[in-house]
């Protein structure tokens, strides 16, 4: 009944959805701690800068739709938006947000309303100046987001979410203008550009840990920690995969091969 | 989304005579559904745009008339020729592509003054990144990778050590994150999606 | 340039018109007057070129055209070689399918350049293209299940059933290798997952060059047999004896990988030298 070469991947994934599950539930009871990101301790000085400044802060979620691979990067991205929107509405700073793919704007213009109403400054929000759908094609949607820097300067510019090609252009143009700049994406591609221009950087999968760091959502903590006993798990079969086939034994291999 | 989640995956891992022709079938509307999202795009770009022309929005509402006027014209052009025709590829190559190659091809300039300006060796990581990174740019010159043979070894080892090992280790923290994420998605538990940042949100407090 | 600043401030602080000029002039010296600098051809070039060569006649080959119009550049020189080799070869069926929109219209590109006329190769019967297919990983999956189920047209929205080259092509398990062209991740990851894992189809990768280090675990683990940069068409047009637009590039790759650097040395000289200056005129 099982399909051959792919019991141990089922193994592991009952064994993940296990862990994940059981730490969400653990999380409602005792909230589990992370380690500092400091791109993240950055958000609050960013935002005063803004203010300081008298300018906006551009925010993107980059590429990606919500039915996509790359669906759990733009779901993370959306999560830090909310808490900067927050933020940034207490401080009176605009937030103009790019979008790219049409389908997300009502999510975002329904997590942007509330955060602007948990600060208090519902007034405050204009869906349609601060959040821009500009194009569902690629470098359409850069060159957009590029005229929106240099036309508005934004004081900061953060880059959380699924980024291809046009994670450069981005970078560089805020870079020249000025802006403070913290980047964050899991598609390994284009993490050394955002690595070599930008001010704070997040890796992979600590833009999945953001919204449980900043929102310390016993759910999304919880999945977390889920995360990490799999990676922890991950790391024991690599260890003992390198010392068994060191010691000339197949085992590691063959059970993964199963 | 749960049933429909659980079916596809029962499919991968189980031999269960049915739920292959019933996979396919999902697989199927997914794809109809994505083809539909192309469509939704565009109506969303008419809705945006004829706003700023009515509204004169300054400094925009020109361009937006251009740009609903070549929506119009690739379309009328792209339904009467058909999509593989001649002139819809004449017209294609001439603008779209044309244009596309171009703003691409500006990542070069970009990343020419990025490493200008920005690839510094301030502090030790930063100086191991630049070294790694120049030998990256010579190996990746074919005629100094023949000039200079030993930057090849080098340039061989840094990209199947250390890179592949970070590039795995980065691989399997973000599948991670897509499993958390369908775990939370298929139980009910993901609130991303409604625009609510913790659950409290979503039962309705604050 | 301002004034009042130093020599090693103003260098630090070239203009980036400079530095374009400088890049857009070193590019296309090369493009006008091409230079013939060697190219080496790499293990992982011959290594694709021998899994072809290695094929049995009337084996079918899955090629993903990918990629998108800004990709073609240093993709389509790469397509239309392995065309070549693939035609000049004979005897084997490239069935094209596009995970990206612009696939079909960058397919007739290609198509046009290698001309298959000219080996007496015949649309349907020895190539064909079934279209682009919506969804990334999800038409991956779809094609490799049950590809009659997923389409049953080629681009041109004619039965497939028409087409000689078709015949007994029901699923993944159908084709001997797969190819990718693309310039976005999920292609190129995606064919690992719903191809080369549950049906072990051989898989042959080429990508824009930024993509390589990312892609090197999926070689390095054998999930993908050769893994190619888009910049390397000049060596597969070499080993087919087919020189066109990737040999040209080499020369421009070269000069331009040698500026670069040039710059970043260049700039980590102004950038210490204007400290060193501004701790002098301090001390």
């Amino acid at each position: 009944m099982l399909v051959s070469g792919r019991i141990f991947a089922l193994g592991m994934l009952i064994a993940l959805w296990i862990f994940i599950v059981g730490a969400m539930e653990m999380a409602k009871k005792k909230l589990p701690t992370f380690r500092k990101l400091s791109g993240l301790d950055a958000l609050p000085e960013m935002v005063g800068r803004a203010a300081e400044m008298n300018r906006p802060i551009h925010y993107t979620t980059g590429l990606g739709e919500l039915t996509g691979t790359v669906a759990p990067q733009l779901v993370a991205g959306l999560a830090v938006l909310g808490y900067v929107s927050e933020l940034a509405a207490k401080y009176g700073v605009k937030v103009i947000y790019s979008v790219y793919q049409a389908q997300v704007m009502p999510i975002a213009t329904e997590l942007m309303k509330e955060a602007y109403m948990r600060a208090g400054k519902a007034d405050a929000f204009n869906a349609e100046e601060q959040i821009r759908y500009l194009s569902g094609e690629q470098f359409a949607y850069a060159t957009a987001v590029q005229g929106i820097a240099e036309r508005e300067r934004p004081a900061a510019n953060i880059m959380i979410g699924p980024f291809y090609a046009e994670s450069m252009m981005f970078s560089e143009t805020f870079f020249r203008i000025g802006a403070i700049q913290l980047a964050g994406t899991a598609r390994g591609y284009q993490i050394p550009f955002f690595a070599v221009v930008c001010d704070y950087l997040l890796i992979g999968e600590e833009i999945y840990a953001a919204g449980a760091y900043l929102s310390k959502d016993p759910v999304q903590c919880g999945s977390i920690q889920g995360q990490d006993i799999g990676k922890v798990i991950g790391w024991i079969l690599m260890f003992v995969g390198v010392l068994a086939t060191a010691a000339g034994s197949p085992i590691i291999i063959n059970l993964l091969k199963t | 989304m749960f049933v429909a989640a659980v079916l596809v995956m029962v499919d991968y891992f189980l031999k269960i005579p049915g739920t292959g022709p019933a996979v396919v079938q999902l697989q199927n509307w997914g794809i109809i559904l994505t083809a539909f999202t192309l469509g939704f795009g565009a109506v969303n770009l008419f809705y945006l745009h004829t706003r700023h022309i009515s509204r004169r929005t300054p400094g925009q509402w020109p361009f937006s008339i251009w740009i609903l006027v070549m929506i119009v014209v690739t379309a009328v052009i792209g339904v009467a020729t058909g999509a593989t025709g001649k002139q819809y590829s004449w017209w294609y190559n001439s603008t779209y592509f044309a244009l596309s190659a171009t703003v691409y091809s500006s990542l070069g300039f970009y990343m020419t003054t990025g490493c200008y300006r920005a690839l510094r060796a301030r502090n030790v990581e930063a100086a191991l990144l630049l070294v790694v990174g120049a030998i990256a740019l010579l190996r990746n010159a074919p005629a100094i990778a023949v000039g200079v043979p030993i930057i090849i070894p080098m340039e061989a080892w840094l990209s199947a050590v250390p890179t592949t090992s970070a590039q795995r280790g980065i691989m399997i923290g973000a599948a991670l994150g897509a499993i958390a994420l369908g775990v939370r998605t298929m139980i009910g538990r993901e609130t991303g999606f409604l625009g609510r940042l913790t659950e409290a949100e979503r039962r309705g407090g604050t | 340039m301002s004034k009042g600043k130093g020599f090693w401030a103003r260098l630090e602080d070239v203009p980036r018109e400079v530095l374009y000029a400088i890049l857009l002039i070193v590019f296309i010296i090369p493009m006008l007057n091409p230079m013939g600098f060697p190219v080496p051809i790499s293990d992982a070039a011959k290594k694709w070129y021998a899994t072809i060569d290695a094929l049995p006649a009337g084996s079918a080959i899955m090629i993903d055209f990918g990629y998108s119009g800004g990709g073609e550049p240093e993709l389509g020189p790469m397509a239309a070689a392995v065309y070549h080799h693939i035609f000049r070869k004979g005897g084997l069926k490239p069935i094209t399918m596009s995970t990206s929109i612009d696939g079909t219209l960058l397919w007739d590109k290609v198509i046009a350049e290698v001309n298959p006329e000219k080996y007496g190769r015949k649309y349907g019967v020895d190539y064909i293209h079934i279209g682009y297919i919506a969804g990334t990983e999800t038409a991956m999956a779809a094609v490799g299940k049950d590809l009659r189920a997923t389409t049953n047209t080629d681009y041109h929205g004619a039965s497939l059933d028409q087409f000689p080259i078709m015949q007994g092509i029901k699923d993944a398990s159908s084709f001997k290798l797969l190819i990718c062209y693309t310039t976005g991740g999920d292609q190129s990851e995606g064919w690992v997952r719903q191809w080369n894992t549950p049906y072990k189809t051989p898989y042959l990768c080429s990508v824009i060059a930024m993509m390589v280090p990312t892609m090197l675990p999926y070689q390095k683990a054998g999930q993908i047999v050769s893994l190619l940069a888009g910049a390397q068409a000049g060596e597969m047009e070499l080993l087919v004896g087919m020189p066109a637009r990737g040999i040209k590039s080499a020369d421009v790759i070269t000069l331009t990988h040698l500026l670069v650097f040039a710059f970043v040395v260049l700039g980590n000289i102004a950038h210490y030298g204007r400290k060193a200056s501004e701790r002098a005129r301090g001390g």
